[in-house]
């Protein structure tokens, strides 16, 4: 298992230094200038650019600057500083992250704490009323853009029964409406999964033989249909987390949550390219950790596939 | 093992026909269909498609606000960027049937005009990445071995980042506007098309029927647009109206966060985006145009779904 | 229908329609059949032909979201299958009778452990400790040939001939009174296959089961079974103790089947095969099931609705020709 570790980390790396080459060489052609950019708005002599240019380092080769970039994030976490206010990008991220991090996750653990029952409680009851309300309510649900849930969460709780706040993060209840703005749409979507990947196990021949064996329906279905199920459910929440930590960024513009996301807007549209790196770089990192944690947990959950790792060492012992 | 699963899981998140283990009830029949219609022909799909009540509202919807659209500059009573400053803020009446915005603007003319930007944006973006998708998935799946490797791990990049980010970033770098919208979209679309190509491809290559035409030394060419194009296109079709309606949400996404289509232009995100400061006061100015993006992208997901429904026969096995 | 309440196992008029897009599929009509304590069936036919659902249909584990519909009765120890409720049809499943699946690959869960699987039966029916479940299981294991020490391992750690091991090993753990197999051999290689019948058989004298052999291997039921039904098109169209199938096949289509049986003690080119394709489920005929695909068929049999004639005692035939050669 530790192989296993080790070896998806390593498979990991040159991900990342891929995703770090490719964005910043990317970002390099923009058009615009970036010195001039830096130097703010106003006049500036040709001479007063040229030597911004050098201070910033620009004059030196694309590679070079390049390598310089790519060594240091991957050795001192570096991310460089902003273009408009010459912040330290690093700490910039660091500081906002905690809340983006705490939108994705409650709304991951949102997602499942209710996609997961309601999916399975549909599969088990196909084709009935309920069965049939959550699957319209769900599509429905998977069809609003999130900032426009946010805006109308917004009009109905906070404004007119002032239930939660609407914009800010100063303390947990005010991400009770961002946790469910950015979870419906993926909630729905996810519910679905599990009802389709219920549906195809509840109709599998083990699931037929546990029944032929006298167990009772509710053993039938939790514990031979849902094991199997779960499995390639567990893929399905890593990649909603990744979407949920994308959809971050829509909901902490509407909110006003100062987390990576409004980060990232904020310096696409200033023009900031060196923050705007930085930030897709640090989502990426974000993004294939949760990746990297979910594999894992798949391996373990699934014995066919723990197995492959388990009789490759023990060959090796041998 | 884990790849497969995953593309199955995440391929399709839609609702098989079948049923679960009910109690004792009978299943709701397939919608009634001439038995003399062979399923999985282009009549049978028709039928069934013209048969789900999904679908009906997603195609009457869809040509409904096309021809509004364009018709939009003829039958509406006020220009969509006219500004009329003694109008400001109305809200619903006979005069303005969805009111004015905050410059006076009549907003049934800029959600019927604006529509153009979400259909244009989310089908363009959809025929590129489609393409691309397409060919770089059936390059990679019948060729196999180094090409597939490579081309793959170029596509793991792409996942490498959150959909939403990733648009994101090429906006950044293309810059506003609908074109580079398109081209933000597309691209980020691609490895979608690709991987589902690519299985598509595998699957088909591994039948027998593909190994008696190579046996009779059929050429490559003629495998690829004779035996498996054909058989690689239910998917496809189904994926295409899925990728439209997330592109559309997309498209409003982005411009709602200012990086796609900008002011005048009445996109809907963008509407939203604008007038969202008056939401405490003049709900209607936000409530309205998000119920368009949520039907006509609801429109085309009901579209897919029942391709997907109809062509059930060619995706099971 | 009180009558012959004595016998251990009997079905009648057992009559299973599915539904298939807006098709009714007429999957088994009309079916009876009897079985003393002990005694071993044969059911015989081509694949569709109806004898999967019987056996679903004893153990009621059909597919509840295709079936249209399950009429007649099907009775175990003067209790009426048809008529239970979920708690006693858990108390019947795999206790009184069990099954033994097709295909192997599919029929065991691939996320537990291969004792485990054996010993929830065993725990659910006999009340008794996780312990004492594991240690049957393992008894169980053994007696089908499979070493304690694999005990552990997950279905995919096994070959195919294994896991039917596995899942003859489960259907027998609690010694059930009637057996229904069904193509236990069908899914194996052909040196598997004759091991596993040895091992049905052997487990079936040494426990006294009855069992229903569904199969369309004649060689198999020569073998094993004391009494033969041959099923075609979801009828039972001859039956009979396995000396009247065998010595007097009546039916062509019987006759077909052992024509296109490959004989080793006579010099022949080629095989028989029945020619043609088997009816359309979707539709109910006034006339002979068998007549278009039957070489002695005429115009008599146009008007052949069907039912049973009584050869000789308990050796049943559905063809109008029996009555006149005889």
């Amino acid at each position: 298992m530790i192989r296993y570790v080790v070896k998806r980390l390593l498979i990991m790396i040159p991900t990342l230094l891929a995703v770090g080459i490719i964005m910043f060489t990317l970002m390099n052609f923009v058009p615009g200038d970036p010195a001039q950019l830096a130097l703010g708005s106003g006049v500036h002599t040709e001479a007063e650019i040229e030597a911004k240019r050098v201070a910033l380092g620009l004059d030196r080769p694309f590679v070079v600057r390049l390598g310089e970039y790519i060594t240091n994030i991957f050795t001192k976490f570096d991310f460089g500083k902003s273009l408009i206010d010459g912040t330290d990008i690093k700490w910039e991220l660091m500081k906002r992250f905690p809340h983006t991090a705490k939108i994705a996750i409650f709304s991951i653990v949102l997602t499942v704490v209710v996609g997961l029952p309601l999916g399975i409680y549909t599969a088990v009851h196909a084709n009935s009323a309920g069965d049939r309300v959550s699957l319209f309510v769900t599509l429905l649900f998977d069809c609003m853009p999130s900032f426009w849930t946010a805006l109308m969460l917004v009009l109905l709780f906070s404004l007119k029964l002032k239930w939660f706040p609407s914009s800010g993060a100063k303390s947990l209840i005010y991400f009770v409406l961002p946790t469910i703005a950015n979870s419906l749409g993926g909630l729905a979507g996810f519910t679905r999964q599990v009802r389709a990947s219920m549906l195809e196990v509840v109709q599998s021949d083990y699931v037929t033989t546990a029944r032929s064996k006298g167990l009772p329906e509710r053993e039938v279905i939790y514990g031979h249909a849902l094991p199997n199920a779960l499995i390639p459910i567990l893929t399905v929440i890593g990649m909603r987390f990744g979407s949920m930590l994308g959809g971050a960024t829509i909901i902490e513009v509407v909110f006003s949550v100062p987390g990576i996301g409004q980060y990232l807007v904020n310096s696409i549209n200033n023009r900031d390219y060196n923050a705007c790196t930085g930030g897709i770089i640090f989502i990426a990192f974000t993004f294939a950790l949760v990746m990297l944690l979910t594999d894992l947990l798949y391996a373990f959950v699934d014995p066919r596939i723990k197995a492959q790792y388990v009789s490759s060492n023990k060959k090796k012992v041998k | 093992m884990a790849e497969e699963l995953k593309n199955k899981t995440t391929g399709h998140h839609g609702e098989g026909g079948h049923d679960g283990h009910g109690k004792g009830k009978k299943a709701k029949r397939r919608h009634h269909i001439d038995a003399s219609i062979k399923p999985g022909s282009a009549k049978y799909v028709w039928a069934s498609i013209s048969h789900n009540r999904g679908a009906q509202f997603g195609m009457i919807f869809i040509v409904l606000i096309i021809g509004l659209s364009l018709l939009s500059p003829y039958i509406c009573r006020y220009e969509y960027s006219a500004t009329d400053f003694a109008a400001m803020k109305a809200w619903p009446s006979f005069k303005h049937l969805f009111g004015t915005d905050d410059l006076g603007r009549d907003i049934l003319s800029r959600v019927l005009y604006g529509a153009r930007y979400t259909l244009v944006i989310g089908i363009l973006s959809t025929v590129l990445s489609a393409i691309l998708g397409i060919i770089m998935g059936a390059v990679a799946g019948y060729f196999g071995g180094a090409v597939d490797s490579c081309l793959m791990r170029f596509l793991d990049l792409f996942q490498a980042f959150p959909s939403l980010v990733l648009a994101m970033a090429f906006c950044a770098v293309f810059g506003t506007g609908v074109d580079k919208c398109i081209l933000a979209l597309g691209i980020t679309g691609i490895p979608g098309f690709a991987r589902l190509m690519r299985a598509n491809i595998l699957r088909i290559r591994n039948m027998e029927y593909i190994e008696s035409a190579t046996t009779i030394n059929c050429p490559t060419w003629k495998i690829i647009a004779r035996h498996i194009i054909p058989n690689a296109i239910s998917p496809i079709i189904v994926e295409i109206a899925m990728s439209i309606s997330r592109n559309g949400l997309a498209s409003s996404s982005l411009s709602f966060l200012g990086l796609g289509v900008q002011e005048p232009k009445p996109e809907w995100g963008q509407m939203l985006a604008s007038t969202r400061n008056y939401i405490r006061d003049f709900p209607y100015m936000v409530i309205i145009p998000g119920i368009f993006i949520v039907l006509t992208v609801l429109s085309f997901n009901l579209l897919g779904d029942a391709f997907r429904d109809a062509l059930d026969p060619n995706l099971k096995d | 229908m009180a009558k012959t309440r004595e016998n251990f196992f009997g079905i009648r008029h057992l009559t299973v329609k599915y539904h298939s897009g807006n098709s009714i599929i007429h999957a088994v009509n009309d079916v009876s059949l009897e079985l003393k304590a002990g005694e071993t069936l044969g059911l015989v036919g081509e694949t569709g032909a109806g004898k999967t659902t019987i056996a679903k249909s004893i153990l009621r584990i059909l597919p509840e979201s295709s079936v249209e519909s399950v009429e007649g009765d099907i009775w175990f120890e003067g209790r009426q299958i048809l008529d239970m409720n979920d708690k006693e049809l858990q108390a019947l499943r795999g206790k009184s009778i069990s099954m033994i699946f097709q295909d192997p690959m599919t029929a065991l869960n691939p996320v537990k452990t291969v004792v485990s699987q054996i010993a929830e039966g065993y725990r659910q029916h006999q009340n008794c400790s996780k312990a004492e479940a594991n240690k049957r299981a393992i008894e169980m294991l053994e007696m089908v040939g499979i070493g304690a020490d694999r005990a552990e391992e997950y279905p995919h750690q096994f070959s195919g001939g294994m896991k039917q091991r596995v899942v003859i090993a489960l259907a027998l753990a609690c010694s059930p009174q009637l057996l229904l197999a069904d193509e236990p051999t069908t899914a194996l290689d052909v040196t598997i296959q004759a091991q596993v019948l040895d091992l049905i058989r052997d487990l079936r004298n040494k426990l006294g089961t009855a069992m229903i052999l569904i199969t369309h291997d004649l060689g198999v039921v020569a073998e094993v079974c004391d009494k033969v039904a041959v099923i075609y098109a979801g009828r039972i169209i001859e039956q009979g103790t396995l000396q009247d199938i065998y010595d007097h096949p009546t039916h062509p289509y019987t006759c077909g089947l052992f024509g296109a049986l490959p004989d080793l003690d006579k010099d022949v080119e080629r095989l028989s095969p029945i020619e043609g394709l088997p009816p359309d489920p979707s539709v109910i005929r006034e006339h002979c099931d068998f007549m278009e695909r039957c070489p002695y068929a005429c115009g008599k049999c146009k008007k052949f609705n069907n039912h049973m004639i009584e050869m000789t005692p308990g050796h049943m035939v559905r063809c109008w020709k029996a009555n006149e050669e005889e």
